[in-house]
């Protein structure tokens, strides 16, 4: 039998006045999946991504997470559900050092953000949960640097590192491997395969190595609507979406 | 002599935030001593003024050194923590203790109210609608005939039971446990958990609501925070000065206590209190330089005042605290950062 | 209540709403297209009063005194925007706040030193102290409607100027989206500069007007500055249409709110409670409309962008 869909959206449509970014879209991320959405430049597919973590409402059509409607629930309901999103352009904290990125997130999880007594960054629990949070893609030794200092690379990772850190059953990543050299490209892509079987991911990502590595399934965006959707497999067989995508990228 | 020798320690290392905050807490505590060998009484008055525009700077402090919010309406909740005790005497009642409480209840619902409204917007909106709340509330006040209007009223210094105001000294020690408690308790806020949050709102919002929190309500909280610390100040102002006018709360006020903020050290501890010392000695002291070089203009100092704050601005990043991190005796712009 | 007194108070509402728009009109743009805090475009408007009042007092005519203060008023913005302002607009609000505060202090300071700390003397001019039956049996202050007529005739340019002309165009793109202006390559400096220039120089001609009606002296622009900022609230930054329609909006809404709300508010309460709460409850009455736009349309009735 199957199980359920941890990720399913029904007909979504988002139109900014004559743009269609978004066309009766639906899809399914199943649980433990790695899930990539790939298409050209201007397919929406970060437009998309936006609509299932809340920062825009589509115009018609449902997101539903673990069977539950995120009609109406705001971004931060939305990660309470149990979503994490890493995004394209680094999004973490620079004044920060990345064992604080860390502490502030734990905090966070643990639902404590809103103490006044207790010193956050010196307090022994945070510490251990931000250096677990920060051992998994192997930041752990250059917790302390601020993250001004950090290489690209190690950004991303601690991009990567915050998504993880309330342990969410949807990981949205938003181009993780944007800007990355070969190394860390490589290093992003194992952290992600680890992740194979114990999170759902949706996975946009221009890399087609990392993603006909990675993937389990793949759906193709088009400007706006799916016109393919199957394992690797398929997908590489499939003529349309070799002429409209596959065929002008290296 | 160890006390001077871990001073001088201090100083080599750098001086740390709050370190430099308590020295100057200390400070007061000992400056009438100094005052009364030195035979200037009249310095008290200066230290209890300088000591009440700390700790509204130290309120407005949290909300726009830590949390980014240019709140230009705080002068309003000081005018009404002094309102507080002068409407109180009006009707009769005279109790300090009540003034404070009855301070920290409309001034943390007024808060409240005007946060909500205007944290729903940011930028350029959030400015001028703090703006516009405070000139409201100036309006309001001018227009209250009963309570002096324009002209304002004058005010006995509060009755607080064993202790008698009008007893030499007592209104500064007042005046000095107040700081101390406003500075403990910004001390924990800063560095709790609520602090950091806020701090990192400051830094990233949508990283903070990627975490699943709502930034708007650790906003409106230390907007809150804020408001009832700067009524705090506002309610001792008024013993101190048995006077208070609508022109407590003119939004020029709010920008003197931004100004006293930049010139300390925008979001550091110690900041606020260094730069009302600065603001006061500037006020007292460039009047007198001026008249100096041009006798008939002293009366005119402002007009160095402005070109001065303009220079700050450009050229003065991080006030005193950013000129003492630069020249080695502090270390407190470059903050240690938590460690395994 | 007459109707004497209430077409009377109508037009005086008029006369301030289009003097507000005079001030918000140039502020708006500069919040808007540059981002840029000016609180000291109050002292445009006394820097025009004084220019104004000054050279009339010298040549004896007013319209001499308008005349020259216009190109005046406009060269001191240009040159406030190149000395010190372009230096600002890449730092944070609050380095912006306090460096114009800091422009307030030294321009207030500035004209006492010149002009000394009392008012000045400044007086209707001739040709306009007469009075016009704007109906039968309801004679208006001819200068009054002077005023009017030179902000209608001013809006009316301003409005030809920004939807006519290719400047104009210019103007609504920046007011739209400043970044997608400066990247189609269209000189922003001297863009800025020129908005800077004319929005001071129609703050000045607001200060120049109002010099016979109230006092020119010192300070007299900060209190025209934090209530052309609740029209600029209340119509949406970087609108200059919403400017004006708030501007009208606020002035009728002050001067009627002050004369009949205590009257109005006798009508419900008895005359100790009317007579107290009147007098406060107008002067807060423009602040509660912010407040009450504010609570549906935070960004105001007609945002420039999106």
């Amino acid at each position: 039998m199957m199980p359920d869909p941890v990720l399913e959206l029904r007909g979504l449509n988002k139109s900014f006045g004559a743009l269609t970014a978004t066309s009766n879209l639906s899809l399914t991320v199943m649980p433990g999946e790695i899930h990539a959405l790939i298409g050209p430049n201007g397919a929406g597919k970060t437009t998309l991504i936006q609509q299932i973590y809340g920062a825009l409402k589509p115009d018609s059509g449902q997101v539903f997470l673990n069977g539950r409607d995120l009609t109406g629930l705001s971004v931060p309901e939305r990660i309470r559900a149990g979503i994490g999103r890493s995004f394209q352009i680094s999004n973490v904290l620079m004044d920060f050092s990345a064992l604080e990125n860390g502490i502030i997130a734990e905090a966070a999880r643990l639902g404590q953000s809103f103490r006044f007594l207790r010193p956050a960054f010196s307090d022994p629990n945070l510490i251990k949960g931000a250096s677990a949070i920060l051992d998994r893609v192997g930041l752990l030794d250059r917790a302390h640097l601020p993250v001004g200092d950090l290489a690209h690379g190690d950004r991303r990772m601690l991009e990567l590192a915050l998504a993880l850190a309330a342990s969410p059953s949807l990981l949205l990543l938003d181009e993780p491997m944007a800007g990355a050299g070969p190394d860390e490209g490589q290093r992003m892509t194992e952290i992600i395969e680890s992740l194979r079987g114990r999170v759902a991911i949706l996975l946009i990502e221009h890399d087609m190595d990392a993603v006909f590595r990675l993937a389990d399934r793949l759906t193709v965006l088009v400007e706006g609507s799916v016109i393919a959707a199957g394992t690797v497999a398929e997908i590489s067989q499939n003529q349309a979406v070799k002429s409209a995508y596959l065929g002008d990228e290296d | 002599m160890t006390e001077l020798f871990h001073f001088a320690n201090l100083v080599r290392a750098g001086i740390r935030d709050n370190q430099l905050l308590w020295m100057l807490v200390a400070g007061f505590a000992l400056f009438p001593l100094f005052t009364h060998f030195a035979d200037l009484p009249f310095w008290n008055d200066v230290a209890m003024r300088i000591m009440l525009l700390g700790m509204a700077a130290m309120g407005l402090n949290l909300v726009l050194g830590y949390g980014g919010m240019v709140s230009f309406g705080h002068a309003a909740f000081i005018g009404i923590g002094a309102y507080c005790v002068g409407i109180s005497q009006f009707f009769g009642i005279t109790n300090g203790l009540f003034h404070v409480f009855l301070s920290i209840g409309v001034c943390g619902a007024l808060g409240l109210v005007i946060g909500y409204l205007a944290l729903r917007t940011t930028g350029i909106y959030f400015i001028m609608i703090t703006l516009a709340f405070a000139q409201m509330l100036f309006f309001l006040f001018v227009s209250l005939e009963q309570f002096g209007g324009d002209d304002g009223m004058s005010i006995d210094r509060a009755d607080f039971l064993v202790i008698d105001l009008y007893e030499p000294l007592r209104l500064y020690f007042l005046i000095w446990v107040a700081l101390v408690l406003v500075a403990l308790g910004l001390m924990f806020i800063i560095r709790s958990r609520f602090g950091v949050t806020l701090r990192a709102i400051k830094s990233n919002e949508s990283r903070v609501e990627a975490m699943g929190l709502v930034p708007l309500h650790f906003k409106i909280t230390s907007y809150v925070i804020s408001a009832v610390i700067c009524g705090l100040a506002g309610t001792l102002f008024a013993s101190w000065q048995e006077y208070v006018s609508p022109d407590i709360m003119h939004w020029t006020r709010s920008g003197e206590i931004m100004i006293i903020i930049i010139l300390g050290g925008l979001g550091t501890l110690a900041g606020p209190l260094l730069g009302a010392i600065v603001f006061l000695l500037l006020e007292e002291f460039l009047p007198l330089a001026l008249g100096a070089v041009a006798p008939a203009y002293a009366e005119n100092w402002m007009i160095l005042f402005g070109p001065l704050l303009i220079m700050v601005v450009l050229f003065g990043r991080g006030g005193l605290i950013g000129l003492l991190d630069k020249a080695g005796f502090a270390r407190i712009g470059k903050r240690k950062m938590a460690v395994k | 209540m007459t109707l004497t007194l209430i077409l009377e108070q109508t037009f005086n509402g008029l006369q301030a709403g289009v003097t507000l728009f005079l001030v918000a009109a140039g502020l708006t743009l500069i919040l808007g297209i540059m981002d840029f805090v000016f609180l000291a475009h109050g002292a445009q408007v006394m820097i025009g009063a004084y220019a104004a009042a000054a050279i009339t007092q010298a040549t004896g005519n007013f319209f001499i005194g308008l005349g020259l203060a216009i190109p005046i008023t406009f060269a001191s913005g240009y040159l406030l925007e190149l000395l010190i302002i372009r230096h600002l607009y890449r730092r944070d609000h609050m380095e912006q706040v306090l460096a114009t505060f800091g422009l307030i202090l030294f321009f207030n300071e500035a004209i006492r030193v010149g002009f000394g700390p009392a008012a000045l003397y400044s007086d209707l001019p001739p040709a306009l102290s007469g009075f016009v039956e704007i109906l039968p049996e309801t004679p208006y202050p001819a200068y009054r409607l002077g005023v009017i007529a030179v902000g209608l005739v001013c809006a009316l340019g301003i409005h030809l100027f920004v939807s006519k002309t290719r400047i104009g165009a210019m103007v609504r793109a920046g007011a739209n989206n400043p970044e997608m202006t400066a990247a189609l390559g269209i000189n922003i400096k001297i863009l800025f500069r020129l908005i800077f220039a004319t929005g001071a120089c129609l703050a000045g001609v607001a200060g120049m007007m109002l010099g016979p009606l109230t006092s020119v002296q010192p300070g007299m622009g900060e209190p025209l500055l934090i209530l052309s900022l609740v029209v600029i609230i209340i119509g949406g930054i970087g609108s200059v249409r919403g400017a004006f329609i708030a501007a009208i909006i606020v002035g009728l809404v002050d001067t009627l709110g002050r004369v009949f709300l205590p009257s109005i508010l006798r009508l419900f309460f008895e005359q100790a409670t009317a007579d107290g709460a009147g007098p406060a409850l107008a002067s807060m009455l423009v602040y509660i409309l912010m407040a009450v736009v504010l609570i549906f349309r935070p960004t105001g009735l007609f945002p420039a962008k999106g």
